[in-house]
């Protein structure tokens, strides 16, 4: 427990530092509290609309969430199609690139018109960002599973399926979780863009404040974002160590 | 301010004047924005959108004749202009009236010096087929209502007739193409604009001006900050003339003008240019300014959109009206 103490410390003193210099800038009149708002304000912000912000988040958790594990299950069942077979991958690897290439900003509208206003737009803004990072990693990770190991297996006749549940997709595991890392992130990024344009969450409660000039507000909203993507981040690498740790150096 | 999105335009769509705002930028400090720009003895005029009609005396005004070096900066989605005036990263910026009351109130010292727009083109874009007789209707039969949540007219029409009844949904932009698709559907527009494209393309729109629910302020305002006006109100001054002879000479003839921005913005065609050029007219030169100079600003109206938003509580301090404009644009000589 103590050294889980130490290792959070040195990520608190950047924190405590620029926290306290933007809050004294602020006070001391160097930055224009319209431009930059004082931590204090940003707090007081949270403070006063908590009950607005609360449901944003809940609602905005809902849909990153979803988006979320839409991702990963589609993402490792992509990689997997994709490991099938040399022909298979160049046929459709390039388009699973299209995933990563996409300017979501761009097509969030669309999605509104396919989805309708509302979750489903969120939710699906959220998947279509955070299903790459799983496909690629997956697919990485399944296919380099080390050769004496497949060896193995072939040499006791396992059958694809076997290799696949007990070699290939045990020993990609800690690559999947990598992938799953940065989707999380991008699940919240997501969700947050599609709120923009179909509503709802914390997106729309930046919109909102921007537009009234409450910058004190949209810092609110994006830290509360923020703590969002570090949870599931959080969540990930709880799942990993419990996963890992008995044989991979990752968390060991 | 009113147009605030910024969806990318949709393939299918011909709204070629799409606009659409939205303060995505406003989450960077504005001092980053503008600064590359900063050339010496060069005048800065930041706009909240691209060049198009609604800025045409800004463009056709000759600033040279009056000894002034101006750099118009067109704008984009959301272009924070009124931060950036107050960060001192653009000298003049255009805004919208509603936009300086809240600055101040927040305590940034950003003062009217010319409306260029004597009433808002923001409207309420319907289907005729509805039959609506006026804007409260809307509120009363169902649909879809496009529109952002945090405009202080949004909130005045919500306190006004309850939003109870249609589902909200945020604003499109320009984009007009659930406009299109749902008879239902009604969304917040410039009636200079979204609403030409949606009579261009045969539909039956609409409009209710927002002004018929009595909330009008000021719009395409030319801004300083209060710092600027005390150390150079000659320029000020300067800018305020030249700016005026540039909206006689695009009310008189656009076309040139409308020429010289079309190259800036070939998204908006050349008719669309004449079109909105036009429809914009009524609302830039009303009898006010027939008799006291185009971009004449009163007392009286900035006072009662100060207390109309302050009847939304968004004022956490209460400026005083002769504090949010300068009489410059009222000594017309």
């Amino acid at each position: 427990m103590l050294s889980r103490l130490k290792s959070i410390i040195p990520a608190l003193i950047p924190f405590v530092v620029l926290t306290a210099s933007v809050e004294l800038a602020v006070r001391q009149g160097w930055v224009h509290s319209y431009l930059v708002p004082a931590p204090s304000q940003v707090l007081r912000a949270m403070i006063d609309s908590r009950d607005e912000l609360f449901t944003a988040v809940a609602s905005t958790s809902a849909s990153a969430l979803l988006g979320f594990a839409l991702s990963t299950i589609g993402g490792i069942a992509v990689a997997v199609f994709l490991s099938s077979s040399r022909p298979i991958q160049r046929a459709f690897y390039p388009y699973a690139v299209f995933f990563q290439t996409v300017p979501i900003i761009a097509i969030a509208p669309l999605l509104v018109i396919w989805f309708g206003y509302g979750m489903r737009t969120v939710v699906a803004s959220a998947f279509v960002v955070s299903i790459f990072p799983v496909i690629a990693n997956t697919l990485t990770g399944i296919l380099s599973t080390e050769p004496p190991l497949r060896d193995l297996f072939r040499l006791y006749g396992a059958s694809t399926w076997t290799t696949l549940v007990k070699l290939r997709f045990p020993s990609a595991l800690p690559q999947i979780l990598t992938g799953l890392r940065v989707a999380a992130g991008l699940a919240v990024i997501g969700a947050i863009v599609g709120e923009f344009i179909g509503g709802q969450g914390l997106g729309s409660v930046v919109d909102v404040a921007r537009t009234q000039q409450r910058v004190d507000k949209v810092f609110a909203a994006v830290l509360l974002a923020s703590v969002l993507g570090l949870a599931l981040f959080g969540l990930i690498n709880l799942v990993s160590y419990f996963t890992l740790r008995r044989w991979h150096a990752s968390e060991q | 301010m009113l147009r605030n999105n910024n969806h990318a335009p949709l393939p299918n769509i011909g709204d070629n004047e799409s606009v659409h705002r939205r303060h995505f930028l406003s989450l960077i400090p504005p001092a980053f924005l503008a600064a590359c720009s900063k050339t010496p003895g060069k005048i800065r005029l930041a706009l909240n959108w691209k060049p198009e009609p609604e800025f045409g005396g800004f463009y056709a005004a000759r600033y040279t004749q009056h000894g002034l070096n101006v750099d118009i900066l067109p704008g984009g989605a959301g272009t924070p202009t009124v931060q950036m005036i107050g960060a001192g990263s653009a000298e003049f910026g255009i805004v919208e009236a509603d936009e300086i009351v809240v600055a101040r109130a927040r305590g940034n010292d950003v003062v009217a010096l010319y409306a260029a727009f004597q009433h808002s083109p923001a409207a309420l874009m319907v289907h005729a087929s509805r039959k609506f007789a006026d804007i409260g209707d809307i509120f009363k039969k169902g649909g879809t209502l496009a529109i952002q949540k945090g405009l202080p007219f949004a909130r005045l029409l919500e306190r006004q007739y309850g939003f109870d009844k249609v589902q909200v949904v945020p604003s499109p932009g320009g984009d007009i193409s659930a406009f299109l698709r749902d008879p239902k559907f009604v969304q917040q527009v410039y009636m200079t604009s979204e609403y030409l494209t949606a009579k261009r393309q045969g539909t039956d729109a609409q409009v209710f001006p927002i002004s018929t629910a009595g909330f009008d302020p000021y719009n395409t305002v030319m801004a300083t900050s209060g710092d600027y006006l005390r150390k150079n109100p000659e320029i000020a001054k300067a800018m305020v003339a030249a700016v005026r002879e540039g909206w006689r000479v695009y009310l008189d003839d656009p076309k040139a003008t409308n020429q010289r921005m079309n190259q800036l913005n070939p998204s908006m065609s050349l008719d669309g240019f004449a079109e909105t050029a036009e429809a914009q007219k009524p609302l830039i030169e009303t009898d006010e300014t027939r008799k006291n100079g185009l971009g004449y600003m009163t007392r009286e109206r900035w006072l009662t959109l100060i207390s109309q938003l302050e009847g939304l509580g968004d004022l956490p301090k209460v400026p005083a009206p002769e504090d949010c404009f300068t009489t410059l644009a009222s000594t017309n000589s």
